[in-house]
């Protein structure tokens, strides 16, 4: 099993670090326009716990996440509260991309996004891989899902 | 180059200026006596009547510029009067062609065909309008050409009825039928036009007590729901009155509708997954309902099927049979007998009767904190006489909860109320997914999805097993991706053979054509060629054929290269054993090709050239 790399914690932390600074910002902005008197550490307090919440939950979150790269199949497994274990045969890998968004360049990691014609599990998405890593497993999973030669994928 | 029926131009006319007219006549003789009297009413009419000789000009134009043909890959349609359009639909993308005649159209005899193929809302190829029996023949010719036939060469494929709705079924579909439309149209007319009406007519406004008014909105709910269910009824009979379902070679054929009539073809390798559905009710008087999902089919768009039903499914989705003869067509469709379920541990019982118990505590509390802020007493434990419901409610979905492994096929059944039995082929799993909440966790237990490509998974659930051991689901998993991969390699066996067969007669008179259109030409030849030399050597005087099957199959030249021998040894195991076995070999196959860079390189072109030909 393929952990993430370990700079995606960085990115997720800091994604809910803004998530908790914002989540601040709008109960102090309701502390102020409330018309009622509302004590001050309230919106310190709601900033404090979705940041305790959002940081343990990137933590959890990086610690729960795997991937493989199997003989027929991808294999992923993730989540905190609710585990997600999937399996996407490469027969019915419809194209592979692989992308990297601006947070994403700012600490160097890339993800890989395999799509299938499947209506729920449409796309599966692998962050944190180092550019290399990312593009490696693009066309590892490219080849491979040639190799399977599936007939028609729908 | 064919051109419409020529019935068509005073047809659409009529049908366009018929509207058109209307609504003209209506404003403009409104408009034209308010401001000049009879004068106006006479320039009204002469407004009109310029309008319909425009239509009827169009309609003319429309009809010459208007021509199609049947060519051998494609069918083309160039249209337009203003704005000219060529589409060329190959027949391999088409996935239905549907027919309709309303009345009118049956009196003249006409039909408007609809050519679908997957993707995109609007409906790809529509002829408006065609006579009855060029429509037909425009349906059996496109099944024929999608084959690969050459003219006259196929044998016309054997008819087969798979089911008819009885009298008796479509009076209970009727009855079981509510359409809330027309009581809306009536609502939403009458509340527009009630102020109208009532500034001509003095309407008595009801001035009663508030006895009086409670007795009026029962009477209208029970006129309503009356209105709604007779609607209902008739735009049930309307639509599947004389509903036939018939298995035509590869297709599946249904007709239905009293006044319209509908008659479409859906292939039968695009069928993804089966859905018997039934409530208690149905359960208990031995019916069920078929719906039949394909991919990327969005039928009912057009807005006239009026229970709502086949808007989800698609239009072969049977309303209403005796359950017997739905599991018959389930086992005539996919070869599969319902099987034995495996339910989810005992245990779950107790899960789902603490489910509904919170639930009823939920209740209870909110009620309870109602009666501490309100003035007057509300009985708040009510809710708590329930828990026994509870217990009873949990039991009965834990019982009709269920997963098996069919042969070729998942299967799997959940819902009390509404339950729904999906069949999956194996070969036509997307993606296997198995979800532990954190709930579940606590029970030691998982759900698994198999996601497919169908349409209704957009809207309802996918196959999904629920509540199984933990372990179990682990198995699951892997189990159904496991198939998945042995379903294929045997379904390409199959073509294979089914290829093979075809060259063997083809040997004779090479058809280059037909190959040409059969997008899985290059997998199915390459290793036909291979691995039947004898058939080689035979075949050798249609040497055009063989050499561009020679270059498709690099891949299997390259592993003879590599490793003659063990191929042998796989060629003649697999030649005789049975279809697991030829999972197994074809696995190591695929392993030693992932092993070889060559031989990625060579298959890469096949693949690139497959996937082209044949996304859906």
């Amino acid at each position: 099993m393929n952990r993430l790399h370990p700079r995606i914690r960085i990115l997720w932390v800091a994604r809910a670090v803004v998530f908790a600074l914002a989540a601040g910002g709008v109960a102090t902005a309701a502390t102020l326009f409330a018309p009622v008197s509302i004590p001050t550490f309230v919106p310190v307090a709601v900033g404090g716990v979705f940041l305790v919440v959002g940081v343990g939950f990137a933590l959890l979150r990086y610690r729960a996440w795997g991937y493989e790269v199997r003989d027929d199949s991808l294999y992923l497994q993730r989540g905190v509260l609710t585990k997600v274990n999937t399996v996407v045969p490469f027969v019915r890998v419809q194209h592979v991309d692989s992308t990297r968004g601006p947070l994403e360049r700012l600490v160097g990691l890339a993800s890989t996004v395999v799509y299938t014609a499947g209506s729920r599990g449409a796309d599966v998405s692998v962050p944190g891989l180092t550019p290399e890593g990312a593009e490696d497993l693009q066309d590892r999973l490219k080849r491979l899902a040639i190799a399977s030669e599936g007939d028609d994928a729908v | 180059m064919t051109r419409l029926s020529p019935l068509s131009v005073p047809y659409r006319a009529v049908q366009r200026s018929a509207s058109v007219a209307f609504a003209l006549a209506f404003f403009a003789f409104t408009g034209g006596t308010a401001f000049g009297g009879v004068l106006g009413g006479l320039g009204a009419v002469a407004l009109v009547g310029v309008a319909v000789l425009g239509i009827a000009g169009y309609e003319i134009a429309y009809f010459r510029r208007f021509e199609y043909e049947l060519t051998p890959d494609t069918l083309d349609i160039r249209s337009g009067v203003f704005s000219r359009r060529n589409r060329e639909i190959p027949y391999r993308r088409i996935q239905n062609v549907d027919i309709s005649r309303n009345v009118a159209q049956r009196l003249v005899g006409i039909a408007a065909v609809n050519l679908e193929t997957a993707g995109g809302g609007e409906t790809e190829g529509s002829l408006r309008f065609v006579s009855y029996e060029e429509a037909r023949r425009i349906q059996s010719e496109v099944a024929r050409l999608k084959r690969g036939g050459k003219d006259g060469d196929a044998p016309e494929p054997e008819q087969e009825l798979l089911f008819e709705l009885t009298p008796r079924e479509l009076a209970i579909v009727g009855a079981l039928s509510f359409d809330l439309r027309l009581p809306g149209l009536v609502f939403v007319f009458g509340s527009t036009a009630f102020p109208i009406v009532a500034s001509y007519v003095d309407v008595p406004l009801p001035t009663g007590s508030a006895a009086a008014a409670g007795v009026g909105i029962v009477a209208l709910v029970l006129l309503v729901a009356l209105v709604s269910w007779a609607a209902g009824f008739a735009s049930a009979v309307l639509n599947y009155y004389g509903f036939r379902l018939t298995r035509v070679g590869d297709e599946l054929q249904y007709e239905r509708g009293l006044l319209q009539r509908y008659n479409g073809s859906i292939p039968l390798d695009k069928l993804q997954t089966l859905t018997v559905e039934d409530n208690p009710l149905k359960r208990r008087f031995g019916y069920a309902t078929l719906l039949v999902e394909t991919a990327g089919y969005a039928p009912g768009s057009d807005g006239t099927n009026g229970s709502g039903r086949a808007s989800r499914g698609s239009e072969a989705a049977i309303p209403l049979a005796t359950r017997d003869r739905v599991l018959g067509l389930v086992a005539d469709l996919e070869g599969v007998e319902l099987p034995t379920f495996e339910g989810p541990p005992t245990r779950i019982r107790r899960r789902y009767a603490v489910r509904y118990s919170l639930v009823l505590g939920a209740a209870t509390l909110a009620l309870y904190g109602a009666n501490r802020f309100l003035p007057q007493e509300i009985p708040w434990f009510v809710p708590l006489a329930l828990v026994p419901v509870a217990v009873v409610a949990g039991a009965l979905q834990w019982r009709h909860r269920g997963y098996a492994l069919a042969e070729d096929h998942f299967v799997t059944r959940n819902g009390f109320w509404k339950r729904e039995t999906r069949v999956v082929p194996y070969y036509r799993v997307q993606t296997v997914i198995e979800r532990r909440t954190i709930f579940q966790r606590r029970w030691r237990v998982s759900t698994v999805t198999a996601d497919t490509a169908g349409s209704i998974s957009l809207v309802g659930g996918d196959a999904t097993a629920v509540d199984i051991e933990v372990a179990d689901a682990a198995e699951l998993r892997e189990t159904l991706n496991g198939r998945l991969r042995e379903a294929l390699s045997a379904r390409r066996e199959a073509r294979r053979q089914s290829r093979q067969a075809a060259l063997g007669i083809r040997a004779a008179e090479p058809d280059r054509d037909a190959d040409a259109s059969d997008s899985g030409a290059v997998t199915d030849t390459e290793s036909g060629v291979s691995e039947t030399p004898a058939f080689v050597e035979e075949a050798e005087p249609t040497t055009a054929e063989n050499e561009d099957e020679g270059e498709g199959g690099g891949e299997d030249e390259g592993e003879n290269e590599s490793e003659p021998e063990i191929e042998d040894e796989d060629e003649g195991e697999r030649e005789g054993e049975e279809d697991e076995d030829e999972g197994e070999s074809e696995e190591t196959e695929v392993e030693q090709e992932a092993d070889d860079p060559f031989i990625w390189g060579a298959s890469a072109e096949s693949g690139d050239d497959e996937s082209d030909d044949d996304g859906r």
